[in-house]
């Protein structure tokens, strides 16, 4: 027994009884249930097992603190009908805005936040980390820090400019046949089938191998297989749309397809548009580091997360967590836009109260 | 007096319910007193938004999804369901207290047979077994004049028609013998030659098991068949209550008076301009089909400027699939569409900017012909801008003048969007926009039918005075008799995508008519209390269901 571990107990069942008597059922649930785990745990582990414990949650307590202050920050920053909405806004969905936000200045002033270059060599291969290198150095004696850096700009630019191509492209022609249906509906969702049949990996490298490299097919690839699910999409919830009386009020009034589109349909397909956008963002952002690790993506110089998991996976033998921190990265980035995109299903679904 | 206690079923006293909205608890109902005894029935009347469902579900115990039961004591049967546990409650819904819901295709689980849903609550409460159970049902189905009430259960809920489900649905109320039914506006979305048979099985299988109900519903007429006393609310409160007798012939306060009153709007009747007038659209020998479904069939008749002609019938009859012949939508198979004397083309889409300005139409549902994200001044101002060209100024003069001309201030409503506004306001941004065209002929949807009897009035007179200073020609379909009593000139009767009868009103509503027109006519309720009675009497209660289909 030491101070440590008579302080954790202590702190845990004095905090269950202000609970119990304040009648906070859950959280003295949760407590309580805490306590009894950290005594099979601790009997079992030792006192590094409520080490880790007392970490994780101080880690979750920072997350929720983080969470909690940035929605207060947004709620009286953003004009009033924003800030009701962010007000209601669960914890999860501001801590992955506040996430997203962090990732997007990271991005923007890459060359100003990184110590060195992304293609500068500073050090010897994998180089451990000192007060030059905050996570040591790569398998070429690079800043891993600079390139985790560049590399938010060179992976998360490129899944961005994707994605919102295969929204123009998928979207535009799903609101076009669904407002015009016939042939060009028929035609149009057989060439999406057609797309989607073949398993999007393999279709992917097949076409980057016939085209070569470099970022703007990468990124006209990845829009071409992505988009049949935004038509997919687009289609069947401006099919929604498009029975309306208001539809055909403007359809007799003489209004042409591209009005009827911009004015009427689509600001009434907007919200899971959106929220779409944000799980595909996923998607396409996932694709681009794989295929960076299969050497098919953003080539080398270029800093991306994909291709460092890839160039430093041997260091993992050798119990170093290194290769870990752009995985990490791309983990994070994925279960924040995820946090945001729930939070915008559920207000666009009306589940409200 | 101990004999009424000892009858005494439902005791509410100072009920309060309270929504929640905008993040804060608002009370809807604000302290309403109810007592029914054993078989009586009450008839619950008001405007949407009077909280007369959500009193009929507090009978229960029970509050909607957001509502709670904040104040009062509901004593049913001497159990205090305010204070009683949810399985207690329970208990009680389908055993002992029932609810047949306004739509029945709605509320029938379409996956099951009907006799399935039926027999659920009695096999649930080990009331009786299932074959038992269901020689009830098929005996109750029999009650209600069901046909075929051996093999109708059998059946799913889309394969029966929807007078037939309403019917099947007050069965299956019945299915443990409750001692209390609330009925939702069980009628409300039936023709009127379908309601009566409701109503007529409605009013007898609660007599004969001496049961209490409490009828809801905005249709004073229909009340007035049903209900031995009548209470009125209005927001919440109750406004009176008395017996049907005397509520009908001197109702107490100005509210039920002007309720009273709706129907009482009338204006004189235009007869057809004399000479070589031609008419502003005229309809002759129009065929029209879906796919390979014949559903119109010879149809012809003329609408000249300043007169209002009504084409009614019941659902399925073709009068709204006759105005998208006319707007262009479903072009005729064979015949034509004449526009003061000139032949159009018979698909919208081939017909020119001025051809489509002429004919405009306001829509029955206000909710979807309005696009919720775009603002009134640019619902109002796009055909203006499109047909006319008018930008900036002009533009905005154009639409303050046109929402002066619907009676909805301009400065309030310029900016608003059309989920911020009521359905009677919804419906004249609906009326503006037709105008918006400078229109020479308008069709009217049903424009009422979604609208309290109030606000119906005012959308009336509404169009009647634009008629009158902008000398438009009207067609108004609608299955509301007493509507084309009140605006008509000429009246068109369809049944099955013919025209049956046409001509003058006062003719129309003068014997000797078509027997399918004295159908219509006979079936619309009327305000003697004594009304479903007669008209049966007449008919001879077993072919009801056959004078329907003669």
């Amino acid at each position: 027994m030491n101070y440590f571990v008579i302080g954790y107990y202590a702190l845990l069942i004095g905090a269950s009884c202000l609970a119990a008597y304040y009648s906070a059922r859950t959280v003295f649930l949760l407590l309580f249930s805490l306590t009894l785990v950290s005594f099979i745990v601790g009997i079992v582990g030792g006192e590094s097992s409520l080490w880790t414990i007392t970490i994780c949650a101080g880690l979750l307590a920072l997350f929720g603190g983080t969470a909690f202050a940035f929605r207060e920050f947004l709620a009286i920053v953003l004009p009033t009908e924003a800030s009701k909405a962010i007000k209601t806004a669960p914890l999860t969905a501001t801590f992955g805005l506040f996430v997203i936000m962090t990732y997007a200045i990271a991005g923007i002033f890459a060359p100003i936040i990184a110590p060195y270059g992304e293609a500068e060599v500073i050090a010897g291969a994998f180089a451990p980390a000192d007060e030059h290198m905050l996570l040591g150095a790569d398998q070429l004696g690079r800043d891993l820090f600079s390139r985790l850096v560049f590399g938010a700009r060179n992976t998360v630019g490129i899944a961005l400019l994707a994605t919102t191509f295969a929204f123009v492209l998928g979207a535009l022609a799903g609101l076009i046949a669904a407002t015009l249906g016939g042939w060009f509906d028929q035609l149009m969702s057989r060439v999406v089938d057609v797309i989607m049949s073949v398993p999007s990996l393999i279709f992917a490298l097949l076409l980057l191998s016939i085209l070569g490299t470099n970022a703007f097919v990468l990124i006209v690839i990845i829009a071409v297989i992505y988009s049949p699910r935004v038509f997919r999409l687009t289609r069947a919830v401006a099919g929604n749309v498009v029975v309306m009386d208001y539809i055909e009020a403007a359809r007799l009034r003489g209004e042409g397809l591209w009005y009827l589109i911009r004015r009427e349909i689509l600001p009434n397909s907007t919200a899971p548009l959106i929220a779409e956008f944000g799980l595909e963002f996923c998607f396409v952002f996932l694709l681009v580091a794989g295929l960076s690790f299969l050497g098919l993506g953003i080539q080398p110089p270029t800093a991306d997360w994909g291709s460092m998991v890839r160039e430093n996976a041997t260091l993992i033998s050798f119990g170093e967590i290194t290769p870990l921190f752009p995985a990490g990265a791309i983990a994070l980035l994925t279960v924040a836009v995820n946090f945001v995109v729930d939070w915008m299903l559920f207000r666009s679904s009306g589940l409200k109260g | 007096m101990a004999d009424e206690k000892k009858d005494l079923l439902l005791k509410i006293r100072d009920l309060r319910i309270e929504g929640y909205s905008d993040e804060k608890w608002l009370e809807i109902v604000h302290g309403v007193d109810l007592t029914l005894h054993k078989g009586e029935v009450m008839g619950l009347i008001g405007e949407s938004g009077a909280g007369k469902s959500t009193i009929g579900l507090a009978a229960m115990g029970f509050a909607r999804d957001g509502c709670r039961i904040s104040g009062g004591s509901i004593e049913f049967d001497g159990m205090e369901l305010t204070t009683t546990s949810e399985s207690d409650r329970r208990a009680l819904r389908g055993s002992r207290i029932a609810y047949v819901a306004q739509s029945a295709a709605a509320s029938f689980n379409p996956a099951h047979k009907i006799i399935d849903q039926h027999t659920e609550a009695p096999i649930h409460y080990r009331i009786r077994k299932r074959l038992e159970a269901q020689e009830d049902a098929m005996e109750l189905y029999e009650r209600l004049r069901l046909p075929n009430p051996q093999e109708i259960g059998f059946r799913y809920p889309h394969q029966v028609s929807g007078g037939q489900l309403q019917r099947a649905m007050t069965a299956m109320a019945m299915a443990c013998r409750p001692d209390l039914i609330i009925f939702d506006e069980p009628t409300t979305a039936l023709d009127v030659t379908t309601q009566i048979e409701v109503l007529a099985a409605i009013r007898d299988i609660v007599e004969q098991f001496n049961t209490a109900a409490i009828y809801i519903t905005h249709d004073l007429a229909v009340v007035a068949q049903m209900a031995d006393t009548i209470k009125v609310l209005l927001k919440g409160n109750e406004v009176e209550e008395a017996d049907t007798e005397t509520m009908l012939k001197s109702p107490k306060e100005d509210y039920t008076k002007s309720l009273w009153a709706v129907r009482s709007f009338k204006r004189p009747q235009k007869s057809r301009p004399g000479g070589d007038a031609v008419p502003v659209v005229s309809v002759e020998n129009v065929d029209a089909a879906y796919g390979d479904t014949k559903v119109l069939s010879n149809v012809s008749f003329d609408v000249y400027a300043g007169m209002t002609v009504a084409v009614v019938g019941e659902s399925g009859s073709g009068k709204s699939t006759t105005a998208r012949c006319i707007t262009g939508l479903l072009p005729p198979t064979s015949g034509k569409i004449l526009m003061n004397g000139v032949d159009m083309p018979p698909s919208y889409k081939d017909r020119t900017k001025e051809e489509l300005r002429k004919a405009q139409m306001i829509y029955q549902m206000a909710d979807t012909a309005l696009n919720p994200k775009v603002r009134i001044c640019d619902i109002i101002g796009r055909p203006a801008q499109f047909y006319m060209g008018l930008r900036g100024a002009a533009l905005k003069s154009r639409v303050d003048e046109l929402l002066d001309l619907i009676e909805l201030e301009p400065s309030k409503y310029y900016n608003r969007y059309p989920p911020e506004l009521s359905g009677g306001q919804k419906q004249r941004i609906g009326i503006a926009r037709a105008l918006a065209a400078d229109p020479t002929f308008i069709i009217c949807d049903e424009v009422t039918s979604a609208l309290d009897q109030l606000v119906a009035e005012g959308i009336l007179k509404l169009l009647d005075r634009l008629q009158k200073e902008l000398n438009l020609a009207y067609m108004f379909i609608t299955h509301d008799l007493a509507t084309v009593r009140s605006i008509a000139d000429e009246v068109v009767v369809m049944k099955q995508g013919e025209v049956v009868e046409a001509g003058p009103k006062n003719e129309m509503f003068t014997p000797p008519h078509h027997p399918y027109t004295d159908l219509l006519l006979s079936s619309v309720p009327e305000m003697d209390p004594n009304w479903l009675t007669t008209v049966l009497e007449e008919r001879g209660v077993d072919n009801i269901g056959e004078a329907a289909t003669v």
